[in-house]
């Protein structure tokens, strides 16, 4: 036993705080050479700083690491290099100036003439490099900001294989790929090599097939380590949580749908040609598509986001021509947009004040808006989505993400819209926070509100929606109701009707 | 010249390297210089001699090399209003120690450039190490060498030594302005530091930060570097402005404040930082000096030479986003 | 399931880690009052006609004008720019008051003022949708409208400015009611009404949203280029205002009056521990490092050292006081005192 803990990485009682916030309490893993280990925990448990503690990014309070035997305690992502561990990062951290050759080779570059930078070198080794790993698709030349997502995901886990020797952190590293069977190869070939790969995702079928052992991690603490061939996925969702999961897939019974609220008629964009579709009041309607479709474009559109070429909107029969997001609002038109971090929260403020933002005039009293109304506006709309009230005074950008995306949908609903526009609502989003953001979701529709959905996992849809369109290539392909409603006839529906197999985009 | 210049020489010529190319702001910035150095040919014929030309340089040298440092900083993501301190204080530095001589002149350039190099790593610490914000810090800075330069030199006055008057404001072989030759050296040095994984990575921090540091760049260290070649760049501005006022004043950094950075946005640089480059900061300075000289000849009261500076910052900067934008339509 | 390790005293899944509040601002304002205060008892030491109430009171006169025009600073700060025409547009409101309206002006004159006043609004106004219609960033347009107006002044006056001040400027700045002088009852009044409108109006709250995020907060409903746009027109007719209180208190005006007011605006904005990227900080923070600024400024000037010497030291004090803010420090000093 003592032998085997000698190589790999041992992580022991490792703890971080960032000020007053405690992200790591205690930590303890054994990386064993040669084995994908996976990282399980919801969102803000502590896997992103427990991946820049190994990366050498930033340094923990207390606790040891130990590198085959010898302790290990990097100071900067050069350090951890030095010794052989190296990070694929879930924020994809390629500087978008450089081309592929220079990420790989970064910060030295081959030198040619003088001492200076050599362009010809440096690409040859970079091809070099990407050839090894398979990735010769890739040209090194190519600017980094001339790539496809995909291209960056790959490049980015390419250059953590090359500077890992001995211990390989993979953080959400199919995120971007649509296509796994590359970087199982890869992780395979890696860990013949005698390298541990600790593998962080929230998909847990894949995580399955590549891990034979799991530690899962919850409010800043290592919970268990646990056999993957032996637990079921409810032990481990138990053990991410703290609690059993609660009850599955409770079908929304829904019986009345009122009158008509939202209206769309003919509507055409540049990513969206002819998509027609009514929703009621109470009702729910799902949008469900693979990767580009045009649902982007039609929540966008509908929102006063992007420009319409051609179609009508009608909100309760009145004409809607938002030209932004605050003539939606206006019309009773409410958006939770895709990208939290950038569209959504304004970090530096606390949640109360993110959550008043669209109605601070509706609040004030003579137009003064006092810090005591904000709050009292802010505790009243967290309660619909769950959001503890202790949260509401804090940064906003100091939440965990789960919470974060409730207090924007506590934005989104104390509106005042009618019709909410719900783009992939629970996005990267932990299993506790899930099950309330459907239940205000529900709860809203049951007040009389029309919600239209997207979501990137079907669950959600069959659960959430009464009826569900499908989206593709732009037009809608079909809509579904009823007990159709259900995940095998949206997998076929989905792909169109090309054969190819099904891709990621529908089973995130 | 935009993210072309932090990455690998175009030897593949691609059409989107050269849309880059066109629309970038030196680019530009050259091509406005060449159409008012017509005009001005137009107006005033002796605009061809080679003494007109090399008065030109001459008065551009100081503000074309300050902005040149200013860049640096300015493409790793910062401001550094030092600039106007270092110009006084080297100016003052130099009017109340005269050195005579060709070495004289020598090392009055070394300690110009030493006590540029001191207050840079000063601006470095602060903001590197320190993390202050950069033009909260190098304001501080800023104010402290303006004192300083009152405290070496209270008044204008203070003798310059005349071989630095004479020579560098001379031309060689009748032709080739000494002034110039000082600003091509600093080209000459950046096109090296360019190609050097210290220039990479002062495109790299500028572009993106985070992603920077995740890729192994020592962020503080290419910032702190940048600070202190800035500060020395400043030095050697200041050193010319002397050779060309021929008198020591400690304000005399002042009006190269907001004109430096003018030339910067003027030169395509972008100030969130990661775009842009030195040759056209360089350029930038020359039209901003033009443009006054073209002003003055056509009888316009120099009262208002400000309404045009300010005319030609703006539509330079909106001709060259809308430049950039169409070229980018048309690609698509 | 066999679980290799499992803590028993973890089956309750109550997050136990903390998260603090943490209110860098109001230490930021205490600090410089503090400061500030100490400083003018202090003097005392320096020269005993010092560290009066008296003395305190002429600080506060003297930081007026530092006081009225960083309020624009700050909100321009707020939402993510800078405004570096603030020198400019107080030579120009001075220039335009003594030579429209004069000393002799009537009540018609007087309606002049106000028209000062939406002059550097309209400047303003331009410098903000130049920013936010055409793009271009707030430190070039901000500068240019800067350049451009400061040339206006001066070819519009020749480069000699004439006239004097209009009376009630006078009175307004040299007045007193009640032995309290007015100018100190005018600030008192600007401070309180500029700090409401910035933390407590919707307008307020919806520059602060701008700020931390220009597209997140147009995403929720905000009219960012109108928000944008305000902040800047308040801050042109706030510099307006400081150059007409500049007109009273020196009777007359100069081409460089605003000069030595650009930088001490952004610097009292930053004293006062706002980020210079936007999104945080309080006016009465900026109030704060105002007054310390100013303090300092006359502590200094009674030392009777030489003027270079002076500014050393004050350039000095700012590099200390944003070194002493820095939130870290604040962190620091948290963790010297165990819970």
């Amino acid at each position: 036993m003592q032998s085997s803990n000698l190589s790999g990485l041992s992580i022991e009682g490792i703890a971080k705080s960032y000020g007053a916030t405690v992200a790591l309490e205690r930590v303890s893993i054994h990386l064993a050479a040669g084995q994908v280990h996976a990282l399980l925990g919801e969102n803000g448990a502590g896997k992103s700083t427990l991946v820049k503690i190994l990366s050498g990014v930033v340094r923990p309070d207390t606790g040891q690491m130990l590198l085959d035997g010898q302790t290990y305690m990097p100071g900067t992502i050069l350090d951890a290099r030095a010794r052989g561990v190296a990070t694929a990062f879930q924020e994809l951290s390629l500087p978008s100036n450089l081309t592929v050759a220079e990420c790989l080779l970064m910060p030295t570059l081959r030198k040619g003439r003088g001492g200076l930078v050599s362009a010809r070198r440096t690409v040859a080794a970079a091809a070099e490099i990407l050839a090894r790993y398979d990735l010769r698709s890739v040209a090194p030349s190519a600017l980094i900001s001339d790539l496809s997502l995909a291209e960056r995901q790959r490049v980015e886990i390419v250059r953590a294989f090359h500077h890992a020797d001995r211990v390989l952190v993979l953080d959400e590293p199919t995120a971007a790929l649509s296509d796994v069977t590359w970087l199982f190869d890869q992780i395979r070939r890696a860990t013949a090599r005698g390298i541990a790969i600790l593998y962080i995702s929230h998909r847990l079928a894949e995580v399955r097939s590549l891990c034979p052992v799991a530690t899962v991690l919850r409010n800043g603490r290592s919970v268990a380590t646990v056999d993957l061939r032996q637990a079921d996925d409810d032990e481990i969702f138990e053990l991410m949580v703290g609690h059993s999961k609660a009850s599955e897939s409770v079908r929304r019974s829904r019986v009345t749908v009122g009158a008509p609220v939202l209206e769309v008629r003919g509507l055409t964009t540049p990513k969206l040609a002819d998509v027609s579709f009514t929703i009621g009041a109470g009702e729910i309607l799902g949008v469900s598509a693979l990767d580009g479709q045009g649902q982007r474009s039609l929540f966008y559109a509908l929102a006063g986001l992007e420009k319409r070429l051609a179609g009508e909107v009608l909100v309760e029969g009145r004409p809607s021509r938002p030209g932004k997001p605050g003539d939606a609002l206006r019309d009773g038109i409410g958006l939770l947009p895709e990208e939290r971090k950038t569209e959504g929260i304004l970090a530096n403020l606390s949640s109360a004040s993110n959550i008043v933002l669209p109605i601070l005039d509706r609040i004030g009293r003579r137009g003064f808006v006092w810090p005591a109304l904000e709050r009292a506006a802010a505790l009243e709309s967290a309660r619909a989505v769950e959001l503890s009230p202790r949260y509401v005074s804090f940064r906003i950008g100091d939440l965990s993400g789960g919470n974060q995306q409730k207090a924007l949908l506590a934005r989104t609903m104390a509106s005042g819209a009618r019709t909410l526009l719900l783009f992939d609502p629970t996005r990267g989003v932990d299993v506790g926070t899930k099950e309330a953001i459907y239940a205000a979701i529900q709860a809203f529709a049951d007040r009389g509100g029309s919600v239209l959905m997207y979501s990137s996992e079907l669950p959600e849809i069959v659960r959430l929606a009464d009826r569900c369109l499908v989206l593709y290539g732009g037009r809608v392909f079909t809509e579904l109701a009823g007990p159709e409603l259900e995940e095998r006839t949206m997998v076929a529906a989905l792909t169109g009707y090309t054969s190819a197999p099904l891709a990621r985009g529908a089973a995130r | 010249m935009t993210t072309q210049v932090a990455s690998l020489p175009p030897s593949a010529a691609s059409p989107d390297r050269l849309v880059r190319l066109v629309a970038s702001g030196a680019v530009i910035v050259t091509i406005l210089y060449l159409i008012l150095y017509g005009l001005y040919a137009l107006w005033e014929p002796s605009a061809l001699t080679a003494y007109t030309f090399g008065s030109l340089v001459n008065n551009t040298a100081p503000l074309a090399i300050a902005a040149a440092g200013e860049t640096l900083v300015i493409l790793a993501r910062g401001f550094d209003l030092s600039v106007a301190g270092v110009i006084s204080l080297t100016n003052v530095v130099m009017a109340s120690y005269p050195v005579d001589g060709p070495g004289g002149a020598l090392l009055s350039l070394m300690l110009c450039m030493a006590v540029g190099g001191i207050v840079g790593a000063v601006n470095g610490y602060l903001v590197a190490v320190l993390r202050l914000q950069t033009i909260a810090a190098t304001l501080g800075t800023m104010i402290i060498c303006q004192g300083l330069s009152l405290v070496i030199l209270d008044a204008p006055g203070g003798v310059v030594s005349d071989f630095v008057a004479d020579t560098l404001t001379d031309t060689l072989f009748g032709f080739v302005p000494v002034s110039g030759l000082i600003v091509a050296a600093v080209v000459g040095a950046w096109l090296m530091l360019r190609r050097t994984d210290l220039g990479v990575a002062l495109y790299t921090i500028g572009t993106d930060e985070a992603a920077a540091a995740l890729s192994g760049v020592r962020v503080a260290r290419t910032r702190f570097l940048a600070f202190v070649a800035a500060g020395m760049v400043y030095g050697i501005a200041g050193f010319m402005l002397t050779a060309q006022t021929v008198t020591g004043n400690p304000n005399s950094g002042s009006p190269f404040l907001m004109l430096t950075f003018a030339a910067v946005a003027l030169g395509g640089t972008s100030l969130s930082g990661g775009r842009g480059g030195l040759v056209g900061s360089i350029m930038g300075a020359a039209l901003l000096m033009l443009l006054q000289k073209v002003l003055f000849s056509g009888g316009v009261s120099s009262f208002y030479t400000g309404i045009f500076q300010g005319a030609v910052l703006v539509l330079a900067i909106v001709f060259s986003r809308a430049l950039t934008h169409l070229l980018e339509r048309s690609r698509a | 399931m066999t679980p290799a390790t499992l803590d028993p005293a973890l089956s309750a899944s109550k997050d136990e880690r903390r998260v603090t509040r943490v209110r860098p601002e109001l230490v930021t304002v205490l600090s410089t009052f503090a400061l500030s205060a100490l400083l003018i008892v202090a003097s005392r030491f320096v020269s005993p006609a010092l560290g009066s109430w008296g003395q305190a009171a002429t600080v506060v006169s003297l930081s007026s004008f530092l006081i009225v025009a960083a309020f624009g600073q700050g909100l321009v700060i707020l939402v993510g720019g800078l405004d570096l025409s603030v020198a400019s547009l107080i030579t120009l409101s001075a220039v335009l008051c003594t030579t429209w309206v004069g000393p002799e002006a009537g009540a018609a004159g007087i309606l002049l003022i106000p028209a000062i006043l939406v002059v550097c609004a309209l400047i303003g106004a331009v410098s903000g949708l130049g920013i936010t219609v055409l793009g271009i960033p707030p430190f070039i347009m901000t500068m240019a409208t800067g350049i451009i107006v400061a040339a206006g002044a001066l070819g519009y006056t020749s480069g000699t400015p004439r006239g004097s001040a209009p009376a009630p400027l006078l009175a307004l700045m040299k007045g007193e009611v009640a032995g309290i002088p007015l100018l100190l009852i005018f600030t008192a009044a600007f401070v309180i009404a500029a700090a409401v409108l910035q933390q407590a109006t919707g307008f307020g709250r919806r520059l602060y949203a701008v700020g931390a995020s220009a597209r997140a907060a147009f995403v929720a409903g905000v009219p960012v280029t109108r928000t944008v746009v305000a902040a800047y027109m308040l801050s042109a007719t706030a510099s307006g205002v400081a150059g007409l209180m500049l007109v009273g208190y020196s009777d007359g005006a100069t081409l460089r009056m605003g000069d030595s007011y650009l930088l001490p605006t952004i610097a009292a904005v930053v004293v006062g521990g706002s980020s210079i990227l936007g999104g945080s900080g309080s006016f009465v923070a900026t109030v704060g490092g105002a007054v310390l600024l100013t303090t300092l400024g006359t502590v200094i000037a009674a030392l009777g050292i030489g003027q270079g010497w002076r500014t050393v030291i004050e350039g000095s004090i700012i590099l200390i006081a944003l070194l002493l803010l820095r939130e870290n420090t604040f962190a620091r000093i948290r963790s010297w005192f165990p819970r």
